[in-house]
């Protein structure tokens, strides 16, 4: 009861002086909007830089590299990890879990895309193979990324014979045996054919952005939305190669389908489900390169303890591989603390302006303040009333500050999507709002409003009320 | 019962001090109605103020029934000056925002213990609006009343909380003298049927006349004004 009287009395305060308090209002306004506007800049850059670019949850894993430069050839050991190493990995604490990564190690060529392009694209392909259980949130169930032709999943289907594609419905094909060589020359026999499924194919956002970013522009393709693209088939040559020197005496004959899009893919290339990659390495080289990988990326999921999880991969005689991230990391940490530090100047010179405001009205309050006293109101109900309106002015001006803020973010990412050329990363919003920072710049606004109400209202409280009631 | 014993109480400007009460001793039964008269300066609502516990820069005792003022807290203090006194100024101090319902309710605002919730306040202000014969202005702001109108809202302010004791300062310093008659008739009723002890402050003779005791402050001391000694009435 006491307490919502005082609110009536702060609410009757804040309206008649309604004038001066929002020429006061104005540098909290402006100082949270600032606050606001920067800080969720810094937050929005940092979750694509980080989030995207430099994966910050993630440290990928690599053999040490013993690279000795011998004129322009830089002549290394054996750039491998073994099941034994991804074993000890696993067990460093803090590390959630691990993505053993498998190259693979011979050329292939990847040719398709005309039903998007409207011509085929033949490439050299750099590829990838993980645990198709690590992506599983980053991958739609319509289109799976699993091992179809793993015989020991329980999942396995044996491949039926057929003739045509039409023989196996509208998600397979028909065509050779799971990982079948056959001579380039055409000089062996044609196997029977069977129902394939395509290998599901992943990539990183890394590579539609490239494109759209630079290669159509060298090419003069269209621009791809990713959504879009998913689905597109293509056929991979495993051991051929556009150069004739690296091409093997064998092929592989695969077709491949683009399944969906994940941050866990190879930056540049295709990443399939690993069993792929270990049964192609396997089929030109040794059985023994089924447990050789040439990454794992771990999963760290608090960033206090990456230095620790760094210092036991180094331990172990690996390395970290430099992404740039830490760097990135302290270039948008100075940032953010930089206006951070610019808005909290001009929220502070807001704060005593506000103090020189109410100074001002319990001057021109004071027979008031006077006759509150008289009535009963204690020197603590004095200030009460004085800081309740400067909390109130504080929340309103900061509630002012972060419309402000969202407006301007709002306008800034609109004359980035129109006036701004496409670049690579370009994100449809540079700003992220997460209720925190709602919450800070709120609270951030009253604590400097009562701040700076903190003098005037204890003067208020100090004063004699006989002296101001009597003019002496 | 009020009781001052060797009560000092000094001003300063700059490096010129100004004793206005030197250890002045007065005893108020309860119910009495009293006048306080003296010259500009003497004193007079420096007493006033000192008795209802707004101002606490004093040398000296004022007890209160049995309480020594000077002991209180400041809490303790508000909570006396909500509840056991009410202010009368001459000039009115009503706030000019609220509404005359609203001003007479202000004592709720700040009032301690036992709490009166919003409907309650409004019966008993609406209730001591109607005492002093102003029910239809509950609404009204103070700028939309004449002087006397206002002097009586803010005599309703002061009764609010049924104080024992009114403290008036000068009521009708800023009244005609047909409407500083009727309020001082006001308080009168308010004395002989309400028990309600009254002290004004006043330079009028006629309002001094018709109290029952006069206190003459003056030269730092207190007299009683004997209305049979027209001597000590000259001074004032």
């Amino acid at each position: 009861m006491r307490a919502g009287r005082m609110f009536r009395v702060v609410a009757a305060n804040l309206e008649r002086s309604r004038n001066h308090f929002m020429l006061a209002s104005v540098g909290i306004v402006v100082g949270i909007a600032t606050f606001a506007f920067f800080i969720s800049l810094g937050l929005g850059v940092r979750s694509v830089v980080l989030g995207k670019i430099f994966p910050l949850d993630q440290l990928e894993v690599v053999p040490k590299s013993l690279d000795l430069a011998v004129g322009p050839l830089a002549l290394g050991g054996a750039e491998v990890i073994d099941q034994s190493k991804v074993e000890e990995l696993q067990a460093i604490d803090g590390v959630e879990i691990v993505y053993p990564k498998m190259r693979l190690t011979v050329p292939s060529l990847g040719i398709g895309g005309k039903e998007v392009l409207g011509a085929d694209l033949r490439s050299e392909m750099i590829a990838d193979g993980i645990e198709p259980d690590l992506v599983t949130e980053d991958i739609d169930g319509e289109r799976p990324f699993r091992d179809f032709d793993d015989p020991e999943s329980p999942d396995y289907v044996a491949p039926e014979p057929c003739e045509t594609d039409a023989d196996c419905g509208e998600d397979r094909y028909c065509g050779n045996p799971p990982a079948h060589k056959r001579a380039r020359r055409n000089d062996d026999a044609e196997p029977a054919q069977v129902c394939r499924h395509y290998i599901p194919i992943i990539a990183s956002e890394h590579v539609v952005e490239l494109y759209n970013g630079a290669l159509r522009r060298a090419h003069g393709f269209p621009k791809l939305n990713p959504d879009f693209v998913l689905g597109i088939k293509f056929d991979l040559k495993v051991g051929a190669s556009m150069v004739s020197a690296s091409a093997k005496d064998s092929i592989i004959r695969e077709k491949g389908m683009l399944v969906g899009f994940s941050r866990k893919a190879i930056t540049l290339g295709i990443t399939m489900p690993i069993g792929y990659t270990k049964r192609f390495n396997v089929a030109f080289g040794k059985p023994e390169d089924a447990q050789r990988y040439h990454s794992v990326i771990l999963v760290v999921p608090e960033k206090d303890d990456v230095a620790a999880v760094a210092k036991a991969v180094e331990d172990l005689n690996l390395e970290v591989a430099d992404t740039g991230a830490e760097q990135a990391a302290l270039l948008i940490a100075i940032f953010i603390a930089v206006f951070s530090l610019v808005s909290a100047v001009i929220v502070g010179i807001a704060a005593v302006n506000i103090m020189h405001v109410f100074f001002m009205l319990v001057y021109e309050r004071q027979h008031e303040i006077g006759i509150m006293r008289a009535v009963g109101a204690s020197r603590g109900d004095i200030t009460t009333i004085i800081l309740g309106e400067a909390a109130a002015l504080g929340l309103v001006a900061g509630l002012a500050g972060i419309l402000l803020a969202f407006g301007a973010a709002a306008g800034f990412d609109a004359i980035s999507a129109n006036y701004i050329p496409d670049f690579p990363y370009k994100p449809q919003s540079y700003f992220t709002f997460p209720p925190w920072l709602i919450a800070s710049s709120l609270g951030f606004s009253v604590a400097f409003c009562v701040l700076g109400a903190f003098l005037p209202a204890r003067r208020a409280a100090r004063m004699q009320p006989a002296a101001v009631l009597s003019g002496h | 019962m009020i009781r001052i014993r060797g009560m000092h109480k000094s001003y300063s400007t700059g490096k010129v001090v100004t004793e206005v009460l030197r250890g002045v001793d007065l005893d108020i039964e309860d119910g009495e109605f009293i006048s306080v008269i003296g010259p500009s300066g003497s004193g007079k609502s420096t007493l006033l103020h000192a008795v209802g516990g707004l101002d606490s820069d004093y040398k000296g005792s004022i007890e209160v029934d049995g309480k020594d003022l000077a002991t209180l807290s400041d809490a303790e203090l508000s909570g006396y000056r909500n509840e056991t006194v009410g202010f009368v100024f001459q000039s009115f101090y009503l706030l000019p925002h609220l509404t005359c319902l609203e001003n007479i309710a202000l004592p709720a605002v700040f009032k301690r213990g036992a709490q009166m919730d919003t409907q309650a306040a409004n019966a008993r202000a609406k209730a001591v609006l109607e005492q002093v014969d102003l029910a239809e202005k509950a609404d009204a702001l103070p700028t939309m009343l004449s002087g006397g109108q206002r002097q009586r809202i803010a005599i309703a302010r002061a009764l609010f909380n049924e104080p024992k004791v009114m403290l008036c300062d000068e009521p009708t310093g800023n009244l005609d003298s047909k409407t500083g008659a009727a309020v001082i008739e006001l308080f009168r009723t308010l004395n002989e049927r309400d028990g309600i002890t009254v002290i004004i402050v006043t330079h009028d003779p006629r309002i001094a006349d018709s109290t029952p005791r006069k206190i003459l402050v003056a030269d730092g001391s207190l007299t009683e004004v004997d209305d049979a000694d027209p001597d000590a009435e000259a001074d004032a």
